[in-house]
């Protein structure tokens, strides 16, 4: 395999080799190629900047912003935008941090581990109805739960009658419903990789007489560790970022996650909230990006899996 | 031995788990859940809501029966996943479609029960009644008290919390930690218990004037034998009517609110007629299968040409497909609001910098097309990422031999494109096309957090539809939006629908992946 490669690229550079000779065509192409990502960069990072720019710009407001902040005399004033952030009263910005983590790491925590024991059930017995089951819990993870969203809402008023944590405004009833809701894409996705793991393995240990709960616990589990991490990682960002839920079922301004937060500036005065948004949307985005940026490789594999970013 | 054998073979090979401490944890696992559901379900059933009670007591019985039978045990590895599916994806949806046939909306949000119960929670000041002079007290927290005294002379105290305690004597200047508000203090208090409701429940007083305060009354009285309820300040009698949920007068008039009642297939014939009458819904029909086809193919277009683009080995292009997933991490809310501001009527930068170039900007949020088109635009921008990192994955899968074979034959850069790489890259991509599509068909917070769904729809006021809502948007516009009458129950119904567009769509995908894996299986 590996010389059949080495064959093919040389043939491939003896090919082109006589074309990268400076004939005009070829100048032009690759003119034109390098223009072309110029262009399909700046459409992809302008946005980006334009908000890490709104971020820095004294005046905060939509009208006055430049893409280079202009008038700025001292670093109070480049970071103005983020002492408002996170000192007015208004904003309790740290705690709307601190909610999300709680809620999108508890959340993913407990999908991970409930969705593995059923991925690795789906991935190695075989019993009746398997594959029905299997199609069933596709079908429950394809319906948004946009739609439920009444159902959802008086169930969560009707459970919180007689068990608080789990009620409105409460983050065990918000908790309750991502982990149901996020259940379902997550064993097809850890089935996918559970499905990646020899069986030789298995079949190994139960000669020696392993029960499937050892087997799982002291080799499976250590084997797919990386991957659980990167699908709980996966699971925590698209937690983080859920909006209308926690829109839904919080109503405290204390109690509000980050995203609830950041909507809340939209719907006041957002040209005049602008510069505040705009810092707390990347210090937002930040660390989901700097994630995404070292999870690259597992997060293609996982796509192909039959993933959306949902 | 030979047992375990025996077990292995009819457990798909495993030996079975054997007994030790893990079972006690299971036991009591198992004893610790199925109270705590069935205290809840107890509870959910005492308060009327039989359904839920009922899932929750089947769910319990799955989980139990699951781990009590031996030859059940693979599904015990599932039986926890599969109880909070059940009870958190599962039962709302069926509530939800048990939502679509009822006429549960702002009117009619309780069952009868209920809402004779909350009628007749309702005090009103009868005239004639009995009547006692007041003097108002107040406490260090501020909470008002009432000292009363009646014609008969006899004295009480009274707060709105619930006390009503005879005294005796003359109004005194302080009563238990209560100070007389006298003079311009109680007449600036008057406006904050107007209306407040002092005493217990067969003692209720309010103040009428400044001189008198009367004895509440039920307001709301409801005759079973008759089915109606009278209104006892006017005398007037409503009748409940079943099919459509209201207590009417005879004159026409209803009661405060009435209770929802099954209405079978009116809110699906409600969406039929509405969709034969060109109403809004069938442009937001259309519209929402253009945005899923549109938006899909676009973004895949683009995210195919950025692959080719960036294909290659060098570090450069390495750096730039991995800064390329920057807008596919960054949180969707996030950037749909960036967005929303860049393109800002005025002030946006999009609008400003065109405006000083050629002099015109297009009105993004206000012309029905130029909203569209804005849509598909920042919904390229989420998707192309996306499709560029899978198809660049796709591009490197495909053997140079295949193109170096059709080099020999003297094909074009361009026939090798359309007759090799787009087929191949569509065998892999095709099935994510296709959920992608699916994804887009539900795509709600592009069309909310943008335009909140405008520009409206002339001509639909509550609630106002917009040129850029999705079925989805709609829905939610329908039961959630603050003007309109959040129509819970039509809402339901659009739900429905959607539900089972989805449901093919996705059994679709479903054959075409396995036709896709077969071709792919081929190559």
């Amino acid at each position: 395999m590996s010389s059949s490669t080495a064959v093919s690229t040389a043939a491939k550079v003896a090919v082109v080799q006589p074309r990268q000779a400076p004939a005009l065509s070829a100048i032009v192409l690759r003119a034109a190629r390098i223009l072309c990502i110029v262009l399909l960069l700046a459409f992809a990072l302008f946005p980006i900047l334009w908000v890490v720019s709104a971020s820095f710009n004294p005046s905060g407001t939509m009208a006055s912003q430049t893409l280079i902040p202009q008038n700025i005399d001292s670093l109070e004033e480049l970071f103005g935008n983020y002492t408002r952030l996170f000192n007015d009263p208004q904003v309790p910005f740290w705690r709307w941090v601190g909610n999300s983590l709680f809620v999108a790491g508890g959340s993913s925590l407990c999908v991970v581990l409930v969705a593995s024991l059923s991925a690795y059930a789906f991935s190695r017995f075989r019993f009746k109805y398997r594959r029905n089951l299997l199609l069933s819990i596709f079908l429950v993870q394809v319906f948004p739960n946009v739609l439920a969203m009444v159902a959802i809402y008086l169930m969560v008023l009707q459970i919180g009658k007689y068990v608080p944590f789990l009620g409105l405004d409460s983050y065990g009833g918000l908790m309750m419903i991502y982990i149901g809701g996020g259940m379902a894409l997550n064993i097809w996705l850890m089935k996918g990789f559970f499905d990646t793991v020899p069986r030789d393995i298995d079949e190994s240990a139960m000669v020696d007489g392993a029960t499937p709960t050892q087997i799982y616990w002291r080799l499976i589990f250590p084997l797919v560790r990386p991957v659980l991490a990167v699908v709980g990682l996966l699971a925590f960002t698209g937690t983080l970022s859920d909006f209308l839920l926690a829109r839904v079922l919080l109503t405290d301004r204390q109690n509000w996650t980050l995203m609830v937060g950041l909507y809340s500036f939209v719907e006041g005065q957002f040209s005049d909230n602008w510069g505040v948004f705009a810092a707390g949307a990347l210090l937002t985005a930040v660390p989901v990006v700097v994630l995404y940026l070292f999870l690259q490789r597992f997060i293609v594999s996982g796509l192909t899996a039959g993933a959306v970013k949902g | 031995m030979a047992t375990t054998a025996a077990q292995a073979a009819n457990s798909g090979g495993f030996a079975a788990p054997s007994l030790k401490w893990s079972t006690a944890l299971q036991a009591l696992l198992l004893l610790l859940v199925d109270g705590f559901g069935a205290f809840l379900a107890y509870n959910i059933w005492q308060d009327g809501n039989a359904f839920f009670a009922i899932v929750i007591v089947l769910t319990l019985a799955l989980i139990t029966v699951i781990t009590l039978v031996p030859r059940l045990w693979p599904l015990k590895w599932i039986s926890p996943a599969l109880a909070l599916m059940i009870l958190l994806s599962v039962y709302p949806l069926l509530y939800t479609g048990y939502i679509a046939f009822t006429n549960f909306s702002d009117g009619h949000r309780y069952t009868k029960t209920e809402a004779v119960e909350l009628l007749a929670e309702r005090r009103y000041l009868p005239e004639g009644g009995a009547t006692y002079a007041w003097s108002l007290y107040q406490n260090a927290a501020g909470a008002y008290g009432l000292w009363l005294t009646n014609q008969a002379g006899e004295s009480f105290f009274a707060t709105p919390e619930g006390m009503f305690t005879a005294v005796s004597g003359e109004a005194p200047g302080e009563y238990e930690g209560y100070a007389l508000l006298e003079g311009g203090a109680r007449f600036r208090a008057l406006n904050s218990i107007e209306g407040v409701t002092f005493g217990d429940a067969e003692n209720a007083v309010g103040i009428q004037s400044l001189e008198t305060a009367g004895a509440f009354e039920q307001q709301w009285v409801y005759d079973a034998a008759a089915d109606a309820l009278t209104d006892r300040a006017t005398g007037v009698v409503y009748t409940a009517n079943n099919t459509t949920g209201e207590f009417t007068a005879p004159d026409g008039s209803a009661a405060p609110f009435g209770f929802w009642v099954s209405v079978g297939f009116d809110n699906f014939g409600r969406i039929i007629s509405s969709a034969l009458s060109q109403g809004p819904l069938i442009r937001v029909i259309l519209w929402t299968i253009g945005f899923a086809v549109i938006g899909s193919l676009s973004g895949f277009a683009l995210g195919l040409a950025a692959a080719l683009l960036l294909d290659g080995q060098s570090t450069w292009l390495r750096v730039l497909r991995a800064v390329m997933i920057v807008p596919y991490a960054v949180p969707g809310l996030v950037s749909v609001l960036v967005w929303r501001g860049m393109l800002n009527a005025n002030i946006g930068i999009i609008p400003q910098t065109m405006e000083s170039i050629f002099g015109w900007a297009p009105p993004f949020s206000s012309d029905p097309g130029w909203a569209k088109f804005a849509i598909l635009l920042v919904n390229i921008w989420f998707s192309a990422p996306y499709f560029m990192l899978i198809g660049s994955g796709a591009l490197q899968s495909i053997s140079s031999q295949v193109y170096e074979a059709a080099q020999v034959d003297g094909a074009s850069r361009w026939v090798q494109f359309w007759k090799i790489t787009l087929p191949l890259v569509l065998v892999a991509l095709g099935p994510l096309l296709i959920a992608s599509i699916i994804f887009n068909f539900n795509n709600f917070f592009l069309m909310e957090a943008l335009f909140g769904g405008g520009p409206p729809i002339a001509g639909t006021s509550a609630p106002p539809v917009g040129h850029t809502d999705n079925l989805i948007s709609y829905t939610y516009r329908l039961a959630f939006s603050a003007g309109g009458t959040k129509d819970y129950g039509l809402a339901s119904a659009l739900g429905v629908v959607i539900f089972f567009i989805v449901g093919i769509l996705t059994l679709l995908q479903f054959r075409l992946t396995r036709t896709w894996e077969q071709v792919s299986e081929n190559v």
